[in-house]
């Protein structure tokens, strides 16, 4: 079940890589300018949305596509709490990630009854009410959107996104080792045949639908303290949604490390292309998602693990007749 | 009292009475076999009791507790394992993997996942797949995915196997391997409820017969007894031209 994680990076040799990692990460801010630290903190959150998207989508296999609801949840709680109750940061971001399991439990129990597609069309509305209803509320401020108290220093979010992703990428390591990671594994693979064996899917689908909810929810209220400013379009918004399904396909779904390496590699590109040109940024990333497709629906560690790499993967993907 | 116990089971679907009114008991640690030509109803029975489908009336327990209105799992967790028809494997988990998912999920299951895999390849070793245990299960052959039924049933510890046609698509060889297994099974104290088509194999296993035909028992007892039916050849070869007047 652990496409990659099991060979590829469980061993001594991983575990030495990703402390480096985390300690190179840890000390970044003390060596590098604003502007760096701005776009390190972008990639820590798109690692830390793409693993947890890849809970539901990679792991359990259920296509959740509205996943943003739970950054414009996470985003306005956070919003909400700070600026009109006064509660400090510390205070109102766990209360974002908390709500959005709580309502992740509430539409879970009745979306993840459904399979495949209609679950993805049916998340997708779950978004766009929520958006409609932050327009139409007062407490959110409706669609003029809300301010939240301006923030010291940039090194804030850097580290409150690095700790997220840090727990989001856990996570990802740990499940498929657990028997809640067997259960829904079994439950992607073949929903009637695991409950032959016993499975009850509904409880896991929740628990995993809600696991992916949180690292969302918290992944918004980061984002609305960040940013300071919130309205209905910029936090629940698809966007957020369809680049972290793309990380998540790029690097690898179902495997712990692959969605953060999407987050890591796509995200970069994506700065890169945007100094060059607007333009050039979507059509490169239009192509790639292509391309993707076609020749690693199961992402880089698919083409990783291809003996001969990238040229055997494609020249295997002709042989079978997929395309 | 009998293992399982089913009473007037029907099925309807629309109009067609799938399952009409069967009484059927299995006693601990018997073979029966569960015959009848195509589109009988053997599936559909097998359904109504593993809660696949909801039965139009009747009523069904497995060692004293009532299994209509309960969900698959749960009648799984009792102990009532099943194979299906078409092999069902987790097909991206390895072999060893889609063992340790009902090691982990039966009654009683085991505390953690490396309990689970051990728990699996002793399993794997008895059905004679333990060479084979770190293969994705998509990568097995038709008789390897048999075996892996099996396993993966055993693994739950049940007290009854509904087997729904494990032999189709096995060469006669492979047939007597399975035959040899199943009694190995069945010699572990598990009762077993065989569908088949292939005859030799109920025949040669069962302890006791029942016969299916357009949703109603038309016959029950012994192998010897079942083949001598004059009703079970009707239904099985149709009327001969000489036969009516």
């Amino acid at each position: 079940m652990p496409r990659v994680t099991a060979r590829g990076l469980g061993g001594p040799a991983g575990a030495i890589l990703a402390a480096a990692a985390l300690a190179a990460a840890l000390l970044l801010p003390s060596v590098a300018g604003t502007y760096y630290i701005r776009v390190v903190t972008g990639i820590f959150m798109f690692g830390m949305l793409a693993s947890g998207w890849n809970i539901v989508g990679g792991y359990t296999g259920y296509p959740d596509f509205g996943a943003a609801a739970f950054i414009g949840i996470g985003a306005y709680t956070t919003g909400i709490l700070m600026s009109r109750v006064h509660l400090p940061f510390a205070a109102a971001l766990p209360a974002g990630g908390i709500l959005s399991i709580a309502a992740a439990v509430a539409m879970g129990s009745v979306l993840l009854r459904l399979r495949g597609h209609y679950f993805a069309v049916a998340t997708l509305g779950f978004m766009i009410v929520l958006q409609q209803l932050a327009s139409n509320l007062d407490v959110t401020g409706g669609g003029s959107g809300m301010n939240l108290p301006p923030v010291r220093s940039f090194t804030t979010f850097y580290y409150w996104m690095l700790a997220g992703l840090v727990v989001a990428v856990a996570v990802g390591f740990v499940l498929p080792r657990s028997r809640v990671g067997y259960a829904i594994a079994a439950i992607r693979e073949n929903q009637d045949a695991a409950q032959v064996l016993g499975i009850s899917p509904l409880p896991y689908k929740v628990l995993a639908y809600a696991t992916s909810a949180f690292f969302f929810g918290i992944g918004g209220g980061i984002y609305a303290y960040w940013f300071t400013f919130i309205d209905p379009p910029t936090v629940f918004n698809i966007d957020f949604t369809i680049q972290a399904v793309v990380m998540t396909i790029f690097g690898g779904p179902g495997t712990a490390f692959g969605p953060l390496a999407g987050a890591v590699i796509l995200k970069s590109l994506d700065v890169v292309l945007t100094n060059i040109s607007i333009f050039l940024h979507n059509v490169f990333f239009g192509a790639l998602v292509c391309l993707l497709v076609i020749f690693a629906p199961r992402g880089l560690a698919e083409i990783f693990q291809a003996r001969g790499g990238l040229i055997e993967a494609i020249r295997t993907e002709v042989r079978e007749n997929r395309i | 009292m009998p293992l399982l116990e089913g009473r007037g089971l029907t099925k309807l679907f629309g109009r067609l009475v799938a399952v009409d009114h069967v009484d059927l008991a299995i006693e601990h640690g018997e073979i029966v076999g569960l015959i009848g030509p195509n589109g009988a109803g053997k599936t559909t029975l097998v359904n109504l009791i593993t809660g696949m489908e909801a039965a139009t009336d009747g009523r069904l327990t497995f060692d004293g507790h009532p299994l209509i209105g309960l969900a698959p799992p749960a009648i799984v967790r009792l102990g009532l394992a099943r194979t299906f028809q078409i092999a069902q494997p987790l097909r991206n988990m390895t072999v060893r993997q889609n063992v340790a998912v009902p090691a982990l999920f039966r009654a009683g299951h085991v505390a953690g996942v490396g309990a689970a895999l051990r728990e699996a390849d002793e399993v794997l070793a008895s059905v004679g797949l333990g060479p084979k245990r770190d293969f994705p299960a998509r990568a097995l052959t038709t008789p390897d995915l048999r075996r892996l039924e099996l396993a993966k049933a055993l693994a739950l510890r049940p007290r009854l196997m509904l087997l729904d046609e494990v032999m189709a698509g096995l060469t006669p060889t492979e047939v007597d391997a399975e035959m040899a297994m199943l009694r190995q099974v069945n010699a572990r104290g598990i009762a077993i409820m065989v569908i088949e088509h292939v005859l030799r194999a109920v025949m040669g296993l069962s302890h006791r017969v029942v016969v299916l035909h357009h949703g109603r028992k038309i016959a029950e007892g012994t192998p010897a007894h079942v083949t001598a039916d004059p009703e079970v050849i009707r239904a099985y070869l149709g009327t001969t031209a000489r036969a009516s007047p």
